[in-house]
């Protein structure tokens, strides 16, 4: 025997099969976004959470006053983490490392075999503050010896077979074109989880670092530098107090600090919280979060809105029954409980589809998010799950329930259902809000993938077909020149120079001064022929060239660079003491996200982040050589490449993704939305039923009879569309707003909006339309 | 058990306005069986809603077993209902989704019955009924004599004092008629209060008194014999 509300259900699934299948398709799918969004949502949201210390874990930042307003940056000086342990009482660790992207890849040798990875140097609280546990060593001292090396277990195993195998085993490492050096494995740490900001392969002492670079042994306040600093407060320390402390620090130590202000946040919220404006943290990764968590909102409001309005339609049903039950004493308040436990249930019976649907497509799902998602039957995934049901049950059936339970029961004992104005119109206004959201995912998707296409068009200022990008290492980067003008000889090669970092993204920014005049500006290093590798193009002056020995103090500017001083004869003029030789055209070094900023290029030659310009044609055949040339200087080693353009399409990644999304969602939200009108032209067409049978046997016809059904519903959709156009404007509009270089809207991305959403309106509707128009109305006059 | 003074009710449209009742005072003493007759838009069935506490008064005074329920908010009212009205309606309103005995039951339940009394107490009734044997039927599934006697059931199973039926043999055939006005005869012998609406003269004489409507006013009252 079923529970009475489960009764109820089952009864009037098997009396109303369409509607039951109806609501089921649209809550199930609304359900599974929901949970599929849910499940990217918390994989988000436990970066960098995973550590024992989360909570007191803070990373330490730097505000910076300068002409163009606060800047944040998280770079600190380099022997920070030793001043704030000896005047900080609060802090119980602290650690100054160097952030992963600040060194290409290292090379690492043991045993004839040759390795390269990613290398991170760090004080020896290290691995106290953060919760990478050790296979091998106490995290106290395993980076105490400036000699220690620390492998993760992959690595370990991969030199010495195995993580115990690797203890007190030397490694020689090199770091870029610098001599090799050997350390001793005092440690190995289990793999970084997927889920932390930074990935690394092993950590080197930041004291051996520091004697490398040949670093002061005492604290330069007023010092620049790219270190990170990471620090934990003893438990029961305040962190506001300890902020007002540490923001009046560098005040008390330099004058020349006086716009600079150090602060800490807390250390997990820089993964979603990492994008700061004038000092104030505005975004980052979490808006990213926000527009998901709208969009499974959105789509769980459109699956929930069929609910309510095919339950209200076909209300006309059910309504005796609400007089039925009055007249037997129920209260209202019992009929809200009855009729909201059945859109509960319904919600959860749909949870039960939803959750298999994830199942299906969460394959797709991860590849598309690029995170290997998985339903894991824990209590918060449960509980959101349940929550998700509730919520949309609750929702879904409010309005229903308040409907109907508002009636006299003398008013609808007969059956016959009073026509209020305000249902009429709130039904109209559900379908209309239907469709307003549907609108505005099309008109979503026409422009992410118009931008996109844009993206793909623009000129850069620079050719990346045909480049491919690695980092050199043991032989190949200490015999730089002579590795370069060899692969400069290869057939099939065109060209080839090295930059450092890579050609694309962000560069060290400094202030500058000419005449006067202020301008931030980036430092770009390069090597000999970039200008000829990328394809730039010189607008005044010449190129670095070998025959120019004072080039070596020389460097090339962009036109940025030049219209932000104002000047008017730029080469031979000195900038911070170097010479401009050369104007080269803007080009887009950083994603269109960005203006392209002022620039110079400065030589050299030692850079080991190399690109070869290739013909095209006939990549693999270079490829091979350039493997083979590579081979022979560095036996064992493997050439780790890529290509720019893939580098230049990872820059949109997100953009790309949010595409894709878009795409579904839209799709679903389509779906969803026309399944309602579906329903709802189905409760229309037998709603008129004996006005259809009468207008027939009049000699109405059967198109006449289709219109007269889709005319309504079409005025519905066109108010949606009316509504759905401003909106979208204004809503695209600020997603464009983040890109400095973007579409001009189109008139036709509203067009294709609104006359898609029409068509499948019209579409819908028709097919329960032309039913209706050719029923025999002798039927539907007997009917009545 | 039932007074009314100058009830009235009023019908609006956007332009029509119709007095449905106008200015009806009646009495009826616990344990009479009274027909309310008049032609058809004489305002029967709205006094019977009205004295059922189905629909609200425009105007006038309404005690039910001693209590003024003009002013009654929906809750009062619904509680009033469950515990001391019993309907029986033309068109028998039983709910098609659910059994005859989840039906005869559904009053019990909104009075929080426990399961065990209410099986006992729906059983007993239904066999009273003679319907024992149908109680996992569908309305649909029975003829209309039969969906009537589980109306009755339904109506009597919280054994409320006052009953009020609503043509209750409207859409029978004699037979069944006949079968039902003998179980309202029997409920008024056994105590219950009944009060009939009817556009029948032969049903009216079930009655022991008959209250007579027409354009929503009382224009006759009579005692059984006096036709």
């Amino acid at each position: 025997m079923l529970p009475y509300p489960l009764l109820l259900i089952y009864r009037n699934f098997k009396r109303f099969k369409s509607t039951f299948f109806i609501n089921l398709i649209g809550l199930s799918t609304g359900l599974a976004c929901a949970l599929l969004i849910y499940l990217w949502i918390s994989d988000e949201r436990s970066f960098d959470r995973y550590h024992t210390l989360d909570g007191r874990l803070y990373q330490v930042l730097e505000n910076r006053r300068t002409a163009a307003g606060i800047e944040t940056q998280t770079g600190t000086v380099p022997l920070l983490a030793e001043a704030l342990r000896r005047e900080m009482p609060e802090i119980e660790l602290v650690a100054t490392t160097t952030p992963v992207p600040f060194f290409p890849k290292f090379t690492l040798a043991a045993g004839g075999l040759h390795l390269s990875a990613v290398a991170k140097y760090a004080d020896p609280a290290f691995f106290q503050l953060f919760s990478y546990p050790l296979l091998v060593g106490t995290p106290a001292t395993v980076l105490r010896d400036k000699h220690a090396i620390v492998l993760s277990a992959a690595l370990a195993t991969k030199l010495f077979n195995s993580p115990q195998n690797s203890l007190g085993k030397a490694v020689q490492w090199q770091m870029g074109t610098d001599s090799t050096q050997t350390s001793l494995v005092a440690g190995v740490f289990a793999r970084v989880p997927r889920n932390s900001s930074e990935q690394f392969d092993f950590v080197l002492p930041f004291a051996s670092f520091k004697d490398r670079m040949q670093m002061s042994e005492t604290i330069k306040w007023d010092d620049d530098g790219p270190f990170t600093t990471y620090l934990a407060l003893k438990e029961g320390a305040d962190p506001a107090q300890f902020q007002a402390k540490l923001a009046g620090l560098l005040k008390t130590k330099s004058t020349q600090a006086q716009g600079r202000t150090l602060f800490v946040r807390p250390f997990a919220a820089g993964y979603l919280h990492g994008t700061y404006e004038n000092g104030v943290v505005t975004g980052g990764r979490i808006a990213y979060v926000r527009l998901l968590t709208l969009i499974a909102g959105l789509i769980l409001v459109i699956a929930s809105i069929n609910f309510m309005n095919l339950f209200t339609a076909k209300a006309s049903r059910r309504v005796k029954e609400v007089g039925i039950r009055k007249a037997l004493g129920a209260s209202r308040a019992a009929l809200i409980v009855q009729y909201l436990t059945e859109s509960v249930v319904m919600a959860l019976l749909a949870l039960v589809v939803a959750v298999g649907l994830v199942q299906l497509v969460l394959p797709q799902f991860s590849a598309l998010t690029g995170k290997p998602l998985a339903l894991r039957w824990e209590w918060p995934l449960v509980a959101a799950g349940l929550a998700l049901a509730l919520g949309t049950g609750l929702l879904a059936g409010s309005y229903p329930a308040f409907y109907l339970s508002g009636f006299q029961p003398a008013a609808v004992l007969k059956g016959k259902l009073p026509t209020r104005a305000a249902d009429v119109w709130t039904r109209q206004g559900l379908v209309v809000l239907q469709f307003t959201l549907s609108v505005l995912f099309i008109v979503a998707v026409v422009v992410v993938n118009a931008q996109l296409a844009f993206v793909q068009r623009q000129p850069l200022g620079y050719d990346k077909a045909h480049v491919l990008r690695f980092d050199t290492g043991g032989k190949a980067a200490r015999q730089q020149a002579a590795f370069l003008s060899e692969v400069k000889k290869l057939p099939g090669v065109v060209q080839a120079s090295s930059v450092l970092g890579g050609f694309l993204g962000g560069r060290y920014v400094a202030e500058m001064s000419w005449r006067g005049k202020r301008l931030a500006v980036g430092t770009m290093l390069v090597n000999y022929d970039l200008v000829e590798t990328m394809g730039l193009h010189l607008v005044a002056g010449r190129s670095f060239a070998p025959q120019y020995r004072a080039d070596s103090a020389a460097i090339l500017v962009n036109q940025a660079l030049v219209a932000g001083l104002g000047m008017l004869d730029p080469v031979g003029q000195r900038l911070d003491g170097a010479r401009i030789v050369g104007v080269v055209r803007d080009f887009h070094y950083e994603s269109l996200h960005e203006k392209i900023k002022p620039l110079l290029l400065q030589l050299d030659p030692q850079i080991n982040t190399v690109l070869v310009k290739l013909q095209p044609h006939a990549e693999q055949a270079t490829l091979a050589r350039l493997q083979q040339l590579y081979a022979a200087y560095n036996p064992g080693f493997t050439l780790d490449y890529t290509f720019l353009d893939a580098d230049y399409q990872a820059q949109y990644v997100a953009e790309r993704r949010v595409a894709v999304l878009a795409r579904y969602f839209a799709g679903l939200a389509i779906l969803i939305s026309a399944l309602g009108l579906l329903g709802l032209a189905a409760f229309t067409a037998e709603r008129r039923r004996k006005e259809i049978g009468i207008r027939k046997a009049l000699g109405a016809s059967e198109l006449s009879i289709v219109w007269l059904l889709t005319s309504s519903l079409t005025w519905l959709v066109v108010v949606a569309i009316g509504l759905a156009l401003p909106l979208s404007y204004l809503l695209m509009e600020r997603w464009l707003a983040g890109f400095a270089y973007r579409v001009e809207w189109q008139w036709w991305y509203f067009a294709a909006a609104g006359l898609g959403a029409l068509l499948i309106a019209w579409l819908t509707v028709s097919v329960q339309a032309w039913r209706a128009a050719r029923r025999n109305p002798v039927l539907s006059l007997r009917a009545e | 058990m039932i007074k009314t003074e100058n009830l009235e009710k009023v019908y609006r449209t956007e332009e029509v306005q119709t007095k449905a009742l106008n200015h009806v005072s009646l009495t009826v003493e616990q344990g009479e069986f009274v027909a309310i007759m008049g032609p058809s838009g004489c305002g029967k069935s709205t006094l019977l809603n009205l004295l059922g506490l189905l629909d609200e008064p425009d105007g006038g005074s309404l005690q039910l077993l001693g209590t003024e329920t003009s002013r009654y908010s929906e809750r009062q009212r619904a509680e009033l209902r469950k515990r001391s009205l019993g309907f029986v309606f033309q068109s028998f309103n039983l709910i098609d989704e659910l059994t005859v005995f989840e039906n005869v039951e559904l009053p019990l339940r909104y009075l929080g019955v426990g399961a065990a009394e209410r099986r006992q107490r729906v059983e007993q009734v239904l066999e009273k009924m003679q319907l024992l044997h149908r109680r996992n039927h569908f309305p649909l599934q029975l003829s209309g004599g039969q969906q009537q006697r589980v109306a009755v059931a339904r109506a009597v199973v919280n054994a409320p004092p006052l009953l009020l039926a609503d043509e209750p043999t409207g859409n029978l055939d004699s037979a069944s008629g006949h079968d039902v006005l003998g179980l309202l005869t029997e409920l008024n012998e056994a105590g219950t209060t009944v009060l009939m609406v009817t556009h029948s003269e032969h049903d009216a004489r079930y009655a022991r008194r008959v209250i007579r409507l027409l354009d929503g006013q009382v224009v006759l009252e009579h005692s059984r014999g006096q036709f």
